[in-house]
């Protein structure tokens, strides 16, 4: 019994460790928003606000358009996890359901899009943008985003699990393809779609790089731009108010997430064991 | 009319053929059994009936039309599957009514046929359940009804009771062949059990590697086996093979010599090797004078019966089932039998080759 304990200290210390790092800038970061200025820059350690204040968040909703950037925000998250999603489960759907030539080099060239970094398909988009005239508007984000190679796999293995004869049975029912996929296939894949549907929108919604790069005027930021005004010099490093705007910008992620925690855990798993 | 017919039917996964050109017809309103050891082409030859696998190459007719490029939905076949497929997010009633909501059947005609299926099936009472909350047995019989409301012209079961306990099976197969009385769909079973094709099937078809082997009544199928195949695989013990020496009148078996039938003659007329097929319940134990000497050299208990097994010279066995408890091994010395009741078989081939002609131009 006792060496079970030490044992389990012993993996346990660095894994409270891991879990304080990460929990430590969004202590501080909640702390930060509630303190006002004089607080935040005093020579002593003040982990918790003294007293706290609203100030921070009145400044936020009052002398900034912040509503507007949620918009943006909800816009683009809402649209790109729409089409994200509709183009895993249509993919996947079509990489189990049907034989055809190539399936299986189409899908490993598929699998390649992973392995293939961000910053390398940046400059070919943006042209394409440029190109497309779609700079500095919500579709230049939202375009070359509307298929993911990592929701097409998630999908695919998912579907995979669904015992084939249930495809045939609904088939020899007298069910069309899209039949089969609205009355059978999604209901049963209903969890592992609402994780990944979640997970796409939390990175969509956090996404800086290429918001950043497409969108300029200050009217059309997403909420992480919007954020980094308030750190530059330009706002003269308002860490109170960044860190209110930093606070309401992660409410909304945090909520999905939390409510949906058990899907996006199992699928993850799932993802894992079967093949 | 709603026969099923196969013209030269193939089937190949790329260089491997599955199903050698399979020849044969089911009529309209039929049961037959597709039964044979695993990997015969049984199941592959029912999935290319519902449309499920394609065909390599030949025809199949169903109803009198070809029905190749047809697809599966547009076949008008209901089927059960070994694991019952029934749909996990569906209650009983949506899994039986699922289908005829797309055949868009009026809501009046769904219900009287759903209520009228969980009736003979004893499931009223079970709608709103869910597949996980029933037991093997009830799965199966969801699944028998989602099939029996179709009321399609063709029914296609693929080892519906594998999954089911020893009694349940039994139930069950009387239950399957009261519902074909009822509906009298034509009907393709798919077993491994031979117990199963003997009870249900009106005639039963027996393949080996792809190949039809035999497809005759269950009565033709036990006691005049096409090849020694059908012969070793139906039956428990199966058929006694012994293979023969035939000289003038008399046969060899082992080191015994028996004198041969008269109405055997013209049969095995020109052959001076064959197989001689018995079944074991027709072998006689002889404790004197026995046609063929052989030691008994295991015995073993079934409670309604016995099976004695028999050595002979030659190290052949011979299997021997017997009602009688009376008689012990021990004072068994080998066993006779009626000719009438022997099948013979090809040395080379395996092939039966035929039955005395009776006085009177008829067959045995």
């Amino acid at each position: 019994m006792r060496t079970k304990l030490d044992k389990n200290i012993l993996w346990h210390l660095p894994l409270i460790l891991a879990v304080f790092l990460q929990l430590w800038p969004i202590i501080f970061m909640a702390s930060t928003s509630f303190k006002d200025m004089n607080q935040i820059f005093t020579s002593t350690l003040n982990p918790l606000p003294f007293p706290p204040t609203l100030n921070n968040y009145v400044a936020v909703l009052e002398d900034f358009p912040f509503w507007t950037y949620v918009y943006n925000t909800f816009l683009i998250a809402t649209l790109v996890t729409v089409c994200k999603i509709a183009t895993s489960v249509l993919a996947a759907f079509a990489f189990v359901y049907y034989e055809f030539k190539g399936k299986e080099t189409i899908f490993n060239f598929m699998l390649l899009t992973f392995f293939i970094p961000i910053t390398v398909l940046i400059m070919p988009n943006y042209l394409l943008m440029s190109k497309l005239g779609l700079l500095n508007t919500p579709w230049g984000v939202i375009l070359p985003q509307i298929a993911d190679g990592m929701g097409i796999f998630l999908m695919r293995q998912t579907i995979r699990g669904i015992p084939k004869p249930l495809l045939e049975a609904a088939l020899l029912e007298g069910a069309g393809a899209i039949g089969i996929l609205t009355k059978v296939v999604l209901p049963l894949i209903k969890p592992s779609a609402i994780a990944v549907t979640i997970f796409f929108f939390i990175h969509s919604w956090n996404e800086y790089f290429w918001p950043l790069l497409v969108l300029q005027d200050k009217e059309n930021y997403t909420l992480p731009l919007a954020l980094q005004m308030f750190i530059s010099a330009e706002g003269g490093s308002e860490w109170g108010i960044a860190m209110a705007v930093a606070m309401l910008t992660s409410v909304l992620p945090l909520l999905l997430y939390l409510f949906c925690q058990k899907y996006i855990l199992s699928t993850f798993l799932q993802s894992g064991v079967k093949g | 009319m709603k026969n099923i017919e196969f013209k030269a039917v193939k089937k190949k996964y790329d260089e491997t053929t599955v199903i050698q050109e399979l020849n044969f017809s089911i009529k309209e309103g039929e049961r037959l059994v597709l039964l044979g050891p695993s990997g015969c082409g049984k199941t592959t030859t029912l999935r290319m009936i519902a449309g499920l696998e394609e065909i390599s190459e030949g025809q199949l007719f169903m109803g009198g039309a070809v029905v190749n490029g047809v697809a599966p939905g547009k076949r008008n076949i209901a089927m059960v599957f070994q694991n019952y497929a029934l749909f996990p997010h569906l209650s009983v009633w949506e899994n039986i009514t699922f289908g005829l909501k797309i055949q868009k059947l009026t809501e009046q005609e769904m219900t009287k046929r759903a209520k009228e299926a969980l009736e003979i099936l004893n499931l009223t009472g079970y709608e709103n359940r869910k597949p996980k909350e029933l037991s093997g047995g009830q799965k199966q019989r969801v699944a028998l009804c989602r099939a029996i409301v179709k009321q399609s012209p063709y029914f296609l079961l693929d080892e519906p009771l594998s999954n089911l306990d020893a009694q349940l099976r039994q139930q069950a197969r009387t239950e399957l062949v009261k519902l074909h009385e009822i509906y009298k769909p034509t009907m393709i079973y798919v077993t491994h059990d031979q117990v199963e094709a003997m009870t249900i099937a009106q005639r039963i078809a027996i393949m080996n590697k792809g190949e039809l082997q035999q497809i005759d009544t269950p009565e033709n199928i036990y006691h005049r086996p096409a090849n020694t195949f059908v012969a070793s695989f139906i039956g428990t013990p199966p058929m006694n093979l012994l293979s023969a020496h035939v000289r003038d009148h008399w046969i060899f078996i082992g080191d015994a010599c028996v004198p041969l039938d008269a109405s055997w003659d013209k049969v095995i007329a020109g052959r001076s090797r064959i197989i001689l097929g018995i079944r074991p319940e027709k072998c006689l134990l002889a404790g004197e004078k026995p046609m063929v000497p052989a030691e008994v050299s295991y015995v073993e208990n079934l409670g309604s019966q016995r099976t004695l097994r028999l050595t002979l010279k030659n190290h052949e066995n011979v299997f021997v089932s017997t009602k009688d408890f009376t008689q012990t091994a021990n004072s068994t010395k080998g066993f006779s039998f009626r000719w009438e009741d022997v099948s013979v078989f090809d040395y080379k081939t395996g092939v039966n080759i035929g039955y005395p002609i009776k006085e009177g131009g008829k067959n045995e």
